[in-house]
């Protein structure tokens, strides 16, 4: 009896054996205007040579999953004999959901696992709660902690106490990594190149490029300077796909300050969109979006929790997702919650060595916990009792 | 649009169109929900004809198909091909009780507003009359005139 465990993403799955590895894979098909008859599933994205106007098949949308047609093309191919070869019969599997997700969401999603692909047993879950697993299995003493998950579609934040979470104290904030990719594909069509269709090349630039300020109105000034004093400006040399395969950053040392490049690389020159574009993270009514940034919503749900407990969430906030790989996050988070929590409490924001995979790592302890054969719902269940069992033990 | 604009300062102010708020708002909508899209162009296989789709596919899905329930064509389809909108109306949350998807959604930020330069991100102070964009100097506001002030319509 193996375990798989998947956190269902809707940027990127992640997916692997609980005795194996993670494999961190995207989550949906593309389609190249260059190889135009073959549409790319999941990993097979690697095969593309040429990723330029990259046209994106995800089944998410705003963080639910409502394309399950899409979805099941993806998960045959990672269940199928090129990746994980499931054995359904002898197989639970354990699969992550976003919060409140809806009703009729959740019964397609128990009648595909358990009537299509005929998985032995299944646990769902929100893939907070296996980061809460994994953080209160790495920190014996603590009875309670925050999960901030800042990823693709949104940011969630969570409170959990004795590892149940509190609904009352889930807060969402609907800036997410597409969001930010989106929005920087904006402004530099607008104030250089018309990049709308590259998705997949200027993500590259914001991961590479883009950082978390720690005094915002500073690094504005830096960035209105000319010339060698502007130390925040970077040139971005975009991919061809012919010579340079993937884009990069160059290094200070060769850029050229005054008049323009002799080579004939498409460079990109960012100054404040460095730091821009991850500020709407911390503000997103910088862009129009009325909502709290991720220091006041954690401040605010913290709030909402009993008095008695409130020190101990704010000893332990846990940051996950995508979006927190930015240069500075970390620091900045802890800038901001310590000016606007009380002085005697004490703060403490933590970084996984792996943002990413820190909830599938919750679920690879948890498949091994003695409790998880009561925790799941296995097929024989589901068949004689319908949804309403899965309703009563899974906690979404 | 039925006016011309050729310079910024030799303006008629009578001429200039101004947008009124709620237009602004329908505005600043529209421009949020494009954030969300997942692509700016079309499908590349759209153009293919149909024939091309109908091709068999001999990948591993039909050995295990034997396996399967066969499922019922076109309501299978019809119910796995709604759109989020649909199915948050259909979640009919607002006589649920306790928290719910829509309660989760975060407060407007108690702090002050910070407007940006439309045309070059720097903090900015002033304001487009004639659609609400934001300016930091007047050469951000001549290129705005030139290239996006009211160059299209909600």
């Amino acid at each position: 009896m193996s375990t798989l465990v998947l956190d269902n993403g809707a940027n990127f799955a992640k997916i692997g054996y609980s005795h194996e590895k993670v494999s961190v894979i995207p989550n949906g098909q593309f389609r190249s205007k260059t190889s135009r008859l073959k549409t790319f599933t999941a990993s097979q994205l690697d095969e593309i040579k040429d990723p330029s106007g990259l046209f994106y098949i995800l089944p998410f949308q705003k963080g639910y999953l409502v394309n399950w047609d899409v979805q099941r093309k993806v998960w045959d191919h990672l269940f199928g004999k090129d990746m994980f070869k499931v054995d359904f019969a002898d197989t639970n599997i354990v699969i992550t959901e976003p919060y409140f997700n809806f009703s009729s969401i959740q019964d397609t999603m128990n009648e595909i696992l358990f009537e299509e692909y005929q998985f032995q047993s299944a646990l769902r879950i929100n893939a907070g709660s296996l980061s809460a697993h994994q953080y209160f299995h790495e920190n014996n003493s603590e009875l309670c902690c925050i999960v901030v998950d800042s990823s693709f579609s949104f940011t969630h934040i969570v409170p959990y106490c004795r590892g149940r979470k509190m609904k009352e104290g889930i807060c969402r904030i609907n800036v997410g990594g597409k969001l930010l990719t989106n929005h920087l594909k904006e402004i530099i069509s607008y104030r250089q190149l018309h990049v709308m269709d590259e998705t997949y090349v200027i993500n590259q630039v914001k991961e590479d490029v883009c950082y978390v300020s720690q005094d915002f109105y500073k690094d504005m000034e830096i960035a209105q300077l000319k010339g060698e004093d502007n130390t925040v400006m970077r040139d971005y040399v975009l991919p061809d796909f012919s010579s340079i395969k993937k884009g990069f950053c160059k290094p200070r040392e060769e850029m050229n300050f005054t008049g323009k490049y002799k080579t004939a690389e498409q460079i990109l020159r960012l100054t404040n969109e460095r730091f821009a574009v991850p500020e709407m993270l911390f503000h997103p009514s910088d862009i129009g979006i009325q909502e709290m940034g991720i220091p006041e919503a954690l401040v605010n749900s913290i709030n909402n929790m009993p008095e008695e407990m409130q020190p101990h969430f704010y000893k332990n906030i846990v940051l996950t997702g995508g979006n927190t790989l930015f240069p500075g996050f970390r620091d900045r988070v802890y800038t901001e919650v310590r000016a606007l929590a009380p002085v005697e409490y004490q703060v403490s924001v933590v970084l996984p060595q792996n943002p990413i995979c820190y909830p599938w790592e919750g679920g690879k302890l948890l498949a091994e916990n003695p409790d998880f054969e009561e925790m799941v719902v296995t097929r024989e269940d589901y068949e004689e009792n319908g949804h309403y069992v899965c309703e009563e033990k899974f906690d979404i | 649009m039925a006016e011309k604009k050729i310079a910024v300062r030799s303006q008629d102010p009578n001429q200039r169109r101004v947008l009124d708020s709620a237009t602004r708002q329908r505005r600043l909508t529209r421009q949020l929900e494009a954030l969300e899209k997942d692509n700016f162009q079309d499908d590349p296989h759209a153009s293919l004809p149909q024939l091309v789709k109908r091709l068999p596919q001999f990948d591993e899905s039909n050995e295990s198909g034997k396996r399967r329930k066969k499922t019922r064509g076109d309501h299978f389809k019809q119910r796995f091909r709604k759109n989020f909108q649909t199915l948050l109306e259909e979640e009919d949350l607002s006589v649920s009780e306790g928290p719910n998807y829509l309660t989760a959604c975060a407060e407007p930020s108690k702090f002050p507003l910070r407007h940006f330069c439309a045309l070059c991100g720097l903090p900015s102070n002033y304001t487009c009359v004639s659609c609400g964009a934001r300016y930091c100097c007047v050469r951000c506001l001549g290129t705005h005139h030139e290239t996006r002030c009211l160059k299209w319509t909600v």
